[in-house]
């Protein structure tokens, strides 16, 4: 039986080359494609390197199981604006303006990772595969422990969680834990950019002309459509809840419920002020349930956390670049 | 018609309808002025006491400077003024609503309100009716944002705040404000402060019938996200990480209880042309009712 790269400490990272020969291996073994599929890894089968080697049945499968749980955010421009801007209004010597950005095609979760996506990643013995985690950090892992001092996220017991928790995202995770669960399934966290993208569904009018929605919705913040301090329970609910809250491409939950890790950090927006950290911050962005003001939530939002920060409220979804996956390169997704 | 105070039996000082008795210090003041002039507590205060049957409770929210005394009020305030959760409160007069808007407009747009000046008359004073505390009662209460400053002059030199030893010495209850985030930084000036005002609290008037010792008092670790142990356990974090205070706290404080609290999660500082200007990065209260809620509790069970 040949040797499988899942879950062994010599796996690539998303994005890595010179893979193929392993994923050849891969995909010899029917009983490895099946247990890619069970555990939703089916991004590392959508790779145009390991894709030309499976079984028809096999490619179709994955590319199910992919358009069911990611949503495609189309190529194109997008205005990014810094997230200093509505703090620092009254310092107009202050240089500020939105970053128009062009970004390539890219596949989003439709929901966060929840607990029970989560869960097999920490049965997977994810924490100990030293390939998932950045060198730097890599013995700081064994901090990341639950209330029990079992590996996984802060909340849990025992290296899981409640049964009424399974559907709810996934907290208590810092951003090296969120970001080593997106290599292992194939992924990776999104640039803000996506994110934002994702959210605001740009549109382009006049030849030139950008136009952006505030929430996933529309302009108006509707407290039926996101779990919010003023308009939610006051705690975290399941990814599936507000249904109404979903993009213009059917992505759940941006706004509210916790906040997101994406891949950037949280850096000086405005040509002549410095950002002076104790320490660096990863960006986050949608809001939570517990985030107060009308005002700090929205497709532009940002805000950021100590890439350690394992808090109650935030929580991540991960993103696959479109040139990742054979499907799309064949055309496959636009005709499906 | 103007209705001018009337003098009721037993309070002290010349009766004229035309003066008025601080509520605060005792002091009698003409009409035509804002402040007393002994202890310069608003008199609007004392009007408001006297249209009520029930004399206000006076609540002490006490802390170093920045441990986030003005932040603390104006989330507290808004936040039980909103109607979350069984407690709620009724802002009386538009100066009680001064902090709560001051300190909102400036959380809502990242920036935390300005540091409470150290003149008596700029300070805010919060005079709300609490329902909820009690089935069926409630509760006039009154908070004023002390600065921080002042009270660490009153408190190496007794006397030179007339309004704060007034207050302090009328006071019902109070809440000890602690920076979490301070003491995780190496500050152990924050312990060091914590328990002067304690020896200053209990030492103010001995002769009194409830002395220090039994009144409500809440130790509130503001800023306390930085720290898990202190979020899930404050008095187990005050009995490990400011031990001396914990010590003085239980043997001279007997109704004590411990609180953590956040507000504005997360925060960073924008430097530029030499100007530091503070950032909060997000505002995500926890916490905030809760001393509020115990403190409320036993004044309107004391109070029956």
């Amino acid at each position: 039986m040949s040797r499988s790269p899942v879950g062994r400490a010599d796996q690539p990272a998303a994005g890595d080359a010179g893979s193929s020969a392993r994923c050849e291996a891969v995909v010899d073994n029917e009983s490895l494609v099946g247990q890619l599929l069970t555990e939703g890894r089916y991004a590392w089968l959508q790779r145009p390197q390991v894709a030309g080697d499976l079984a028809a049945h096999q490619k179709r499968r994955a590319f199910e199981l992919l358009q069911a749980a990611m949503s495609l955010v189309p190529a194109g421009d997008v205005l990014v604006q810094p997230w200093l801007l509505e703090a620092l209004e009254d310092h107009s010597h202050w240089a500020f303006a939105a970053r128009r950005l062009t970004m390539d095609a890219v596949y989003l979760d439709r929901y966060p990772v929840t607990n029970r996506e989560f869960h097999r990643f920490v049965t997977a013995g994810g924490y100990g595969q030293k390939s998932l985690w950045h060198p730097t950090i890599w013995e700081r892992v064994t901090e990341f422990v639950d209330r029990s001092r079992v590996p996984g996220p802060r909340g849990w017991k025992e290296g899981t969680f409640s049964n009424e928790t399974a559907q709810h995202p996934v907290t208590g995770v810092n951003w090296f834990e969120a970001d080593a669960y997106a290599r292992w399934i194939g992924k990776r966290l999104p640039t803000d950019a996506e994110w934002v993208k994702a959210a605001a569904w740009p549109v382009v009018i006049d030849g030139d002309e950008l136009i952006q929605r505030r929430f996933p919705w529309g302009d108006i913040l509707d407290y039926r459509r996101a779990n919010l301090w003023s308009s939610g329970p006051g705690h975290v609910v399941p990814v599936t809840d507000y249904p109404e809250g979903a993009s213009v491409g059917g992505v759940h939950q941006l706004i509210g419920n916790v906040w997101e890790w994406t891949s950037g950090g949280l850096a000086a927006a405005a040509s002549n002020a410095r950002v002076r950290l104790n320490r660096p911050l990863k960006s986050i962005r949608g809001g939570a349930f517990d985030t107060y003001f009308d005002s700090q939530v929205g497709c532009q939002l940002q805000s950021g956390d100590c890439p350690f920060a394992r808090r109650g409220n935030i929580g991540f979804r991960c993103a696959l670049s479109a040139c990742d996956v054979a499907s799309h390169l064949s055309g496959e997704d636009r005709r499906g | 018609m103007i209705q001018w105070w009337r003098p009721s039996s037993g309070q002290r000082g010349r009766k004229d309808t035309w003066q008025v008795t601080c509520h605060v210090c005792e002091a009698i003041n003409r009409v035509d002025v804002e402040f007393c002039h002994q202890c310069r507590a608003p008199l609007a205060l004392s009007y408001a006491a006297e249209r009520n049957a029930a004399a206000p409770h006076l609540l002490a929210v006490a802390g170093p400077p920045g441990a986030g005394k003005t932040v603390y009020l104006g989330m507290l305030t808004d936040q039980l003024a909103r109607h979350r959760g069984p407690l709620q409160i009724l802002v009386r007069g538009a100066y009680s609503v001064t902090l709560q808007q001051a300190c909102m407009s400036a959380l809502a747009r990242r920036r935390f309100p300005e540091t409470t000046c150290g003149e008596p008359e700029s300070w805010n004073w919060v005079h709300c009716e609490v329902s909820g505390a009690v089935r069926g009662r409630a509760l006039e209460v009154v908070m004023p944002d002390i600065s921080g400053e002042s009270l660490r002059c009153e408190i190496e030199r007794p006397h030179t705040y007339r309004v704060i030893r007034a207050f302090l010495s009328r006071c019902h209850a109070a809440m000890i404000l602690v920076d979490t985030d301070a003491l995780e930084r190496g500050d152990e000036s924050q312990g060091v402060w914590a328990v002067k005002f304690v020896n200053y609290l209990v030492e103010l008037d001995p002769k009194r019938k409830a002395t220090w010792a039994q009144r409500p008092t809440a130790v509130v670790f503001t800023k306390s996200d930085c720290n898990e142990v202190c979020q899930e356990d404050p008095e187990k974090y005050a009995s490990e990480r400011v031990p001396g205070f914990y010590r003085v706290c239980r043997e001279r404080l007997h109704n004590c209880a411990f609180f953590a609290v956040t507000v504005a999660a997360a925060s960073v500082e924008v430097e530029s042309q030499g100007e530091i200007i503070p950032i909060a990065l997000r505002v995500e209260p926890h916490g905030v009712g809760e001393p509020f809620a115990w403190i409320t509790q036993r004044l309107a069970k004391h109070a029956r």
